[in-house]
């Protein structure tokens, strides 16, 4: 992902180690702009304070562990220490560290990275869902490149807690579909925290969102785009400007001296930030026709689709995302909520791994589907090995751990568990895939955020805090 | 091979005529079975009567002109004339039951061109719609969701602007022509929060018109002649009014939404004031006044999963609402109010599984998406369990038929072996290989 972040823009490499989010995992905080810089589309006014919380080297041993690599490890360790996993194997090969660590049996359980989930709107549209809660999505203008949904996140959002007790350690929140451009997307560590600041993930990318087809012409049928191909036309008119805002920004970067810095404008920072690849783009799409528009659309102007969203017609066109490099994002079963998921078919995320190179990725795009990545992916897989496309689970946990922390810009840090990488780990009670299964502890930088044997290790939050008896509802797990 | 089977049911509509008539008890066409089918080796769950359902470890079902003729460890088949179906030891349910749905009455949720499900806010009538009127029996959700297990689904139009949608059906999921098991069974209600956004956004606005409502109804069964020249009682035309009669005084149930154990409570106390007959939908907070529920012997249709207090009514949504509904003796049953409602019915078996892991027993998980529904909707003489004499709605599992990763691979409704060929798997066969071939994608089929 850094080498995508090499952006035209013409700053210090010193400066551009923080601004450009490079360099600064682990628990450093990412630096503010120094007063006096050029605010520019690169800057981050509102940086991660995510620090991670305390931790004991921790070791399980004798689990099945799937490693989001598409290895099966039976009878295998992991060791955490100093919130990171420094290593992983079958159990002999493991060397037991001595001294005051943790050591859990995990006879008979299995491990798995941490689920990560790439298109939730929590804490955007929380839990409870009143209409002064529903901050998601900014319908008032087709174009809100300008609005970041991290400045919507709502951290008390009982959601988060829930998705913890699912196993769900790193999630982006998006902003909703109404809009062709619908803002920024923010990316967060799942801990329970005061701010959104204190949930973002350190050193990950930004995302932007887009929205393709029905949403958008519904949402503005009136006033335009009100058709497919006002879509397009609005999406290129908005590129366009980009385009010329960047060029503006670039020139002036290159030689700023004795010059006024041209004037900023927030709709087209993002957008330019996604021509110079630094912000991610996340595509809600369903109709693969529409999809292939898009893909020319981003030759047109030079940018990269990270990952389709939705794409329930994902399998009519598998090859040419897997051509391009582009993930798809999609449900297991959902379909036929709209006519553009009419074609909707359970083989879809089968048959888009199927494909050479082929990324699929399982959301959830609901507070209630986060909880259980694992069981959709679990169906998902099924529906495909029925087709005898023969996917195994230790593949499978990729849909849901490696592929969407791919799509994030993560993948250095999580997704995996392999030595170095952030300790965002689960152990289940069993395999993953059961519909039987629960998590047993679930640790975010080696932090033991979950555990189901042990109430106190459970977070609950200020809205539920104290509403009826607490004892079976109102935390996670419950 | 879908013309085949479409031949075959005219062919089996035709045979209906001259068939004998048991089957029309359960209101539905007395399809002539093609051939007499005996599963063997199978582990038959839910197997004998309502009351007393088991599991046999190992048996045999004969199945004859659409009804169970007999089940059990020393069953073998009458004659050789019998098609015999090897389970092969796996896992054998009675169909699956979805308790409510929109199946029929909905092709796409998001458009109203391709949903009837439930009327405009301005539309004058609502208690005295019909599902019926509205049901596409060539939907092509019936069929996928058949595929998945579900045999038999009660289909229910929500309210629009009105407190009443009307009254639902259930329907089999054979494909026949006319596939409704029992006409307008229930009236569909919305109270809670539900209710106080159609009653001046209060729920005292909704039981005070609940209660103005089905006095007026009670009033107009005893005096039809009053009403002679009005048009409307309130919001209700006298069309609604004469609708609500049969549920005044518990002849039909009432399908409740509601949420918080108070407005459940309050419920309950109208159901002795009026004599109702209740069931209750959602009911996040059932679980809090489980006892008072099993005492007034009503039921509960919950989906399992909800555990978000998404409004102050659902404080007390937990993910053991259903193994606690079920220790007091509720008898308990699952939907899925997302898309599981009607597209994906097989939710209902992950449904039921979380159940389980949420404490419920598996038994008890199974006959929520089985047994509970029949007896729910007064079917269960006929529907619900594999017993002698009952409609033959039947799955083979390969697998454990709650988990994630199991599928059907023999689905009979009333006799007749499902074909699981769909729109769904068609289209999932024709895009399998993407190259480039002598003619477009389009001219691929099965």
């Amino acid at each position: 992902m850094i080498d995508k972040l090499t952006g035209s823009a013409g700053i210090g490499a010193a400066l551009a180690a923080c601004l450009l989010l490079v360099g600064c995992g682990g628990e450093e905080k990412e630096a503010k702009a120094d007063k006096g810089e050029v605010q520019s589309m690169l800057t981050n006014p509102y940086p991660s304070t995510y620090e991670r919380y305390a931790s004991q080297p921790t070791l399980i041993t004798g689990a099945t562990i799937y490693t989001g690599t598409g290895e099966k490890i039976e009878n295998g360790s992991i060791f955490m220490r100093d919130g990171r996993i420094e290593a992983v194997g079958p159990a002999g090969e493991i060397d037991a560290p001595k001294g005051d660590i943790v050591t859990i049996d995990g006879a008979g359980m299995f491990v798995t990275p941490g689920l990560i989930d790439n298109h939730s709107h929590l804490g955007v549209y929380p839990s409870p869902g009143f209409s002064s809660t529903s901050d998601g999505n900014e319908a008032t203008s087709p174009n809100t490149a300008n609005v970041w949904a991290e400045h919507s996140v709502w951290p008390q959002d009982p959601g988060f807690t829930r998705a913890l007790a699912g196993g769900i350690t790193s999630l982006q929140i998006l902003p909703g579909s109404a809009n062709l451009f619908g803002g920024r997307a923010v990316t967060l560590k799942n801990v329970p925290a005061r701010t959104a600041q204190e949930m973002k993930f350190p050193g990950a990318p930004y995302g932007m969102k887009m929205a393709c087809g029905e949403n958008p012409k519904r949402v503005y049928s009136n006033s335009g785009p009100s058709t497919r191909m006002g879509n397009m036309a609005g999406y290129r008119a908005a590129w366009i400007d980009a385009q010329a805002y960047k060029k503006k920004w670039d020139d002036y970067l290159d030689d700023p001296e004795g010059k006024d810095a041209p004037e900023r404008n927030l709709k087209n920072e993002t957008l330019a930030g996604v021509l110079s690849g630094d912000i991610l783009v996340n595509m809600h799409c369903y109709r693969a026709d529409e999809m292939a528009q898009i893909l020319d659309m981003s030759e047109e102007f030079g940018y990269k689709v990270t990952a389709f969203h939705h794409v329930v017609e994902g399998y009519k066109l598998a090859d040419k995302l897997a051509e391009n490099g582009i993930c798809a994002s999609v449900w297991a079963d959902w379909w036929g909520f709209k006519l553009e998921s009419y074609d909707g078919v359970p083989e879809n995320a089968a048959l888009i791994h199927a494909q050479p190179g082929g990324c699929t990725i399982i959301h959830s795009d609901s507070e209630m589907g986060i909880q259980r990545l694992n069981q959709e992916t679990a169906k998902a897989m099924a529906d495909g090995n029925n087709l005898g496309l023969n996917i195994a689970p230790e593949e499978a946990i990729s849909w849901i751990t490696s592929n969407p922390a791919k799509a994030m810009g993560i993948l250095d840090e999580t997704g995996t568990l392999e030595a170095g990488k952030m300790a965002d780990v689960v152990l289940w009670d069993g395999d993953p895939f059961s519909v039987y299964t629960k998590t047993d502890k679930v640790f975010i930088d080696g932090a033991l955020m979950f555990d189901r044997q042990n109430p106190e290790i459970s977070p609950r939050t200020d809205f539920e805090i104290g509403q009826l008896d607490n004892t079976t509802t109102g935390g996670a797990g419950q | 091979m879908r013309m085949l089977s479409e031949m075959k049911k005219l062919l089996a509509v035709t045979a209906s005529v001259f068939c004998a008539a048991a089957t029309l008890a359960v209101g539905h066409p007395a399809y002539a079975q093609a051939e007499p089918i005996a599963i063997i080796n199978a582990e038959i769950h839910m197997a004998g009567p309502a009351e007393n359902p088991r599991t046999i470890r190992s048996g045999s079902i004969i199945i004859n002109d659409g009804r169970i003729v007999a089940v059990g460890a020393n069953v073998t088949p009458p004659s050789d004339e019998f098609r015999i179906i090897d389970a092969g030891g796996m896992p054998v349910t009675p169909g699956l039951f979805a308790p409510v749905s929109a199946l029929g009455i909905e092709e796409i949720g998001g458009n109203d061109e391709g949903n009837d499900r439930r009327a405009d806010r301005g539309f004058p009538l609502s208690a005295s719609l019909n599902a019926e009127d509205a049901l596409n029996t060539s939907s092509s959700i019936i069929p996928i969701n058949a595929a998945g297990g579900v045999t038999r689904a009660y289909t229910t139009p929500d309210p629009g602007g009105k407190l009443f949608g009307g009254c639902g059906m259930v329907i089999d999921l054979s494909g026949s022509i006319d596939p409704v098991t029992k006409s307008c069974v229930a009236q569909h209600v919305a109270m809670g929060q539900a209710g106080a956004n159609r009653a001046g956004d209060t729920k005292a606005g909704a039981i005070a018109l609940l209660r103005y409502y089905l006095n007026e109804a009670r009033r107009y069964s005893q005096a039809p002649e009053d009403y002679r020249y009005m048009t409307n009682v309130s919001e209700l035309t006298i069309p609604d009014l004469e609708a609500l009669v049969p549920y005044v005084n518990g002849e039909k149930p009432l399908l409740v939404e509601v949420e918080s154990a108070p407005d459940i409570r309050r419920l309950i106390e109208m159901q002795r004031e009026f004599g109702l007959d209740l069931v209750l939908l959602s009911a996040r907070e059932a679980w809090m006044v489980a006892e008072e529920l099993a005492l007034a012997d009503i039921p509960v249709i919950i989906n399992p999963l909800q555990n978000l207090p998404v409004r102050f009514e659902a404080m007390g949504a937990t993910l053991t609402n259903a193994a606690m509904l079920q220790q007091e003796g509720v008898r308990v049953s699952f939907y899925d109010s997302d898309i599981g409602y009607t597209h994906n019915l097989r939710a209902l078996t992950q449904l039921a599984g979380n159940a389980v892991a949420y404490g419920m027993s598996h038994k008890d998980a199974l006959a929520a998406i089985t047994l509970n529904p029949a007896i729910i909707w007064g079917l269960e003489a006929e529907l619900g369990t594999i017993q002698a004499g009952k409609t033959a709605d039947i799955v083979i599992w390969d697998g454990d038929p709650l988990e994630l990763t199991s599928r059907p691979t023999t689905v009979i409704i009333a006799g007749e072996e499902m074909d699981r060929t769909t729109r769904q798997t068609m289209l999932a066969r024709r895009y399998l290989d993407l190259s480039r071939q002598d003619l477009p994608i389009a001219y691929q089929g099965e």
